[in-house]
């Protein structure tokens, strides 16, 4: 049995989003010690607030301030966090109704332990030393024992430099394993040889394999060992330099079907003016010290592939 | 028992710009959801169950927009669905919505797709750096401009196809208030001087990256009975799928875009889409998929397209106009693009496509397709009712 492969892969991306009128004055306020919620129109007070009323789906605008004390509804108590999490220390997940309104916001609050954390229990928001507008601008909530404060006050939602935009970091972090088929492939491109496999029912060679052919829906398993040499089936000309890629522009991007194969894999085309390049020009791979893949092709003075040897690939 | 007829009674999209920072992702479904609401005289609790679309998560960093656009969509304690076919989404999320009505699962259905591509990078989410396999080399040009040059071989259409249509949509999206690009100065000589990306494809023959959304309201019989203004019938619609790499894939003319065709018109009683059809609106995000696409649709025959469109045959005045809204060339918010085709047919049965209406448009085909010719997804909508 072969070491089955695998590897780390990281999906990781800055998103960005525009706020809108009430996340811009929610994390704004934030940023200068202010809580805001919204009121819908049948009285009740969102906190956070939202665009749109849950109930009536009805548009809401009007904006007022909350205390930055109020009472637990529930909670759980994390022994683990996790990087990221708003404390590093264990602490509880809480959901926290500020006085004046009338839903609970998502928050940690800073605890010894789960003994000394209980629902109805009463928190202030701990500020964050630094605030930039956002919901990390609470730290985290603390126990703190007061009265309820009272009603929530209409607020403008106006602010000095209001913030408009945040960045929503994505991070996905998967282990990757090719599975048998592309193992087997990748191993043999170490010894700078090429393999698929065939289709039992359709007699197809796929390269790269993928242990099934996806037309007739059956498992392959015989290997084959396709090219070195191929056929450039198509390809355009690449004038503008891509992010992450050192190939100087412009060059050859190709569809190329390397002999025994029974469809095209992609490919640059080199040794040659990249406006020499034509289709059915015959092309061999060429490598690189510790390269995983060729690095390029290149051609092999052949005579060009008759239009009718490659017409059903492309 | 037969299935209920589809009508579509309100249509509603933003106006399509490089970015929307003004408003959050959910002001900018409501934008569209609203205009389309007023355009059939409802309101949110006339709603029965709203289904929506989007283009893939890494694109948009999007995961749950079901979860998160619920309000906003006014679909708290209705049923809410999410559709996820890559570029074809926009068509498939309507064609879902139009499937609940006629199989009477609801009376009246909102449907909408969007994206922001402002927010996100569409590119990088095409190629995530997997282990082990060679990185994508050329971008989302480069994926698509051989199989053009495949196409000019096969059929021996003149290099200058390309410009023409991609001079007639932008032309066409002068017409269009929602289209994001409006190049008034647009000339032939200029698109045939543009940088040239991916040789055969230029600058002026790719689609725009845009923030937009778009929205339709889906009914029955009842429904379309009390729209105030002409419903649009949907006469067919179908959906097809097939691997983006498979031997024997045929590229330039993928055979789950013929499939797709040839159920639609087979639903309509269509025997001639040519003669039939009086609009397109396609799926054409480098214009040299429209001579491509008027071959696999049975517009042209096989190696014919291209002269379809040299000819002025798809031009706004011509006799088979093709994206007369400007179409992808002109406007493209990825996960949006395929509802948008499918809501321009509409309009344009419905005889309210404004400055950019075909004259007396009857029935109109509205195309999508997405991952690499991957998804397909198109319907036929029409002035009058289904006879059958």
């Amino acid at each position: 049995m072969p070491e089955v492969l695998s590897a780390p892969l990281v999906v990781e991306f800055p998103f960005t989003r525009s706020l809108g009128p009430v996340q811009s004055a929610f994390l704004t306020g934030l940023r200068e010690r202010t809580v805001l919620g919204v009121r819908t129109s049948d009285g009740r007070t969102l906190v956070p607030p939202v665009e749109y009323d849950p109930a009536t789906a009805e548009e809401l605008r009007d904006l007022v301030e909350v205390a930055a004390t109020g009472t637990v509804t529930t909670w759980a108590w994390n022994p683990s966090p996790r990087r990221g999490q708003p404390l590093e220390r264990p602490f509880a997940w809480v959901l926290v109704r500020l006085d004046g309104a009338d839903t609970a916001l998502l928050h940690a609050l800073d605890a010894p332990g789960p003994d000394a954390v209980r629902t109805g229990m009463r928190v202030r928001v701990r500020w964050a030393p630094e605030r930039a507008g956002a919901i990390t601008d609470i730290a985290c909530f603390e126990p703190y024992e007061s009265e309820s404060a009272g009603e929530p006050s209409p607020h403008t939602g106006e602010f000095n430099a209001p913030v408009t935009g945040i960045v929503a970091p994505a991070r996905l972090d998967y282990t990757y394993s090719p599975g048998r088929a592309q193992a087997g492939y990748i191993e043999a491109l170490a010894d700078h040889r090429t393999v698929g496999e065939r289709c039992p029912v359709c007699r197809k060679v796929y390269v790269p394999p993928r242990g099934a052919c996806p037309t007739c829906g059956v498992a392959t398993d015989e290997r084959v060992e396709v090219g070195p040499a191929g056929t450039v089936t198509t390809y355009c000309i690449v004038n503008i330099k891509a992010k992450n890629l050192d190939i100087e522009v412009p060059y050859v991007y190709a569809h190329i079907a390397l002999d025994g194969a029974d469809l095209a894999l992609h490919g640059r085309i080199g040794g040659i003016p990249y406006d020499q390049v034509r289709m059915g020009l015959r092309v061999e791979p060429v490598w690189t010290e510790g390269g995983r893949h060729p690095d390029h092709y290149r051609p092999t003075g052949e005579p060009d592939a008759d239009y009718d040897t490659y017409k059903e690939l492309i | 028992m037969s299935k209920e007829p589809v009508a579509v009674v309100g249509i509603g999209q933003t106006k399509h710009v490089a970015a929307r920072h003004d408003v959050s992702i959910a002001g900018l479904v409501r934008e569209a959801a609203q205009r389309a609401l007023d355009d059939a005289t409802l309101t949110w609790a006339d709603i029965d169950a709203v289904v929506i679309g989007k283009a893939p998560d890494f694109f948009e960093g999007l995961m749950m927009p079901e979860l998160y656009l619920a309000d906003a969509l006014g679909a708290v304690g209705k049923p809410m669905l999410r559709v996820h076919t890559a570029g074809s989404v926009g068509g498939s999320t309507a064609l879902v919505a139009a499937n609940l009505v006629a199989a009477r699962v609801h009376g009246t259905v909102l449907t909408l797709a969007f994206e922001k591509q402002s927010e996100s990078n569409a590119m990088w989410g095409l190629s995530l750096p997997i282990p082990f396999q060679q990185p994508l080399l050329a971008g989302a040009g480069g994926f698509f401009a051989p199989h053009v040059r495949a196409y000019m071989r096969r059929t021996g259409a003149p290099d200058t196809v390309g410009s023409l249509v991609a001079y007639k949509d932008r032309r066409n999206a002068l017409l269009n208030p929602y289209a994001h690009l409006h190049e008034r100065d647009i000339t032939l000589e200029k698109v045939q001087a543009s940088p040239m990306l991916w040789d055969p494809i230029r600058y002026s023959e790719t689609c725009p990256s845009s923030d937009g959304a778009c929205a339709m309201v889906l009914t029955d019989r009842a429904g379309a009975a009390r729209s105030p203004h002409p419903p649009a019938w949907v006469h067919g619609g179908a959906m097809r799928s097939e691997p983006t790499l498979f031997a024997g894939k045929d590229f330039v003319s993928p055979r789950a875009g013929k499939d797709c065709a040839a159920d639609v018109y087979r639903q309509a009683g269509i025997a001639d889409p040519r003669r039939e059809i009086d609009a397109v609106e396609m799926y054409v995000p480098f214009s040299w998929y429209e001579p491509m696409w008027l071959e696999n649709l049975g517009f042209a025959a096989e190696g014919e397209g291209w002269k379809l469109t040299e000819s002025g045959v798809t031009e706004l005045d011509g006799d088979l106009p093709v994206n007369p809204s400007g179409g992808v060339l002109s406007t493209n918010p990825i996960g949006a693009s395929g509802m948008i085709r499918f809501a321009e047919a509409a309009l344009q049965v419905r005889g309210r496509a404004g400055e950019h209406q075909v004259e007396g448009a009857r029935r109109a085909l509205g195309h999508a397709y997405g991952g690499g010719s991957q998804f397909f997804s198109m319907w036929l909508v029409g002035s009058e009712p289904p006879s059958r």
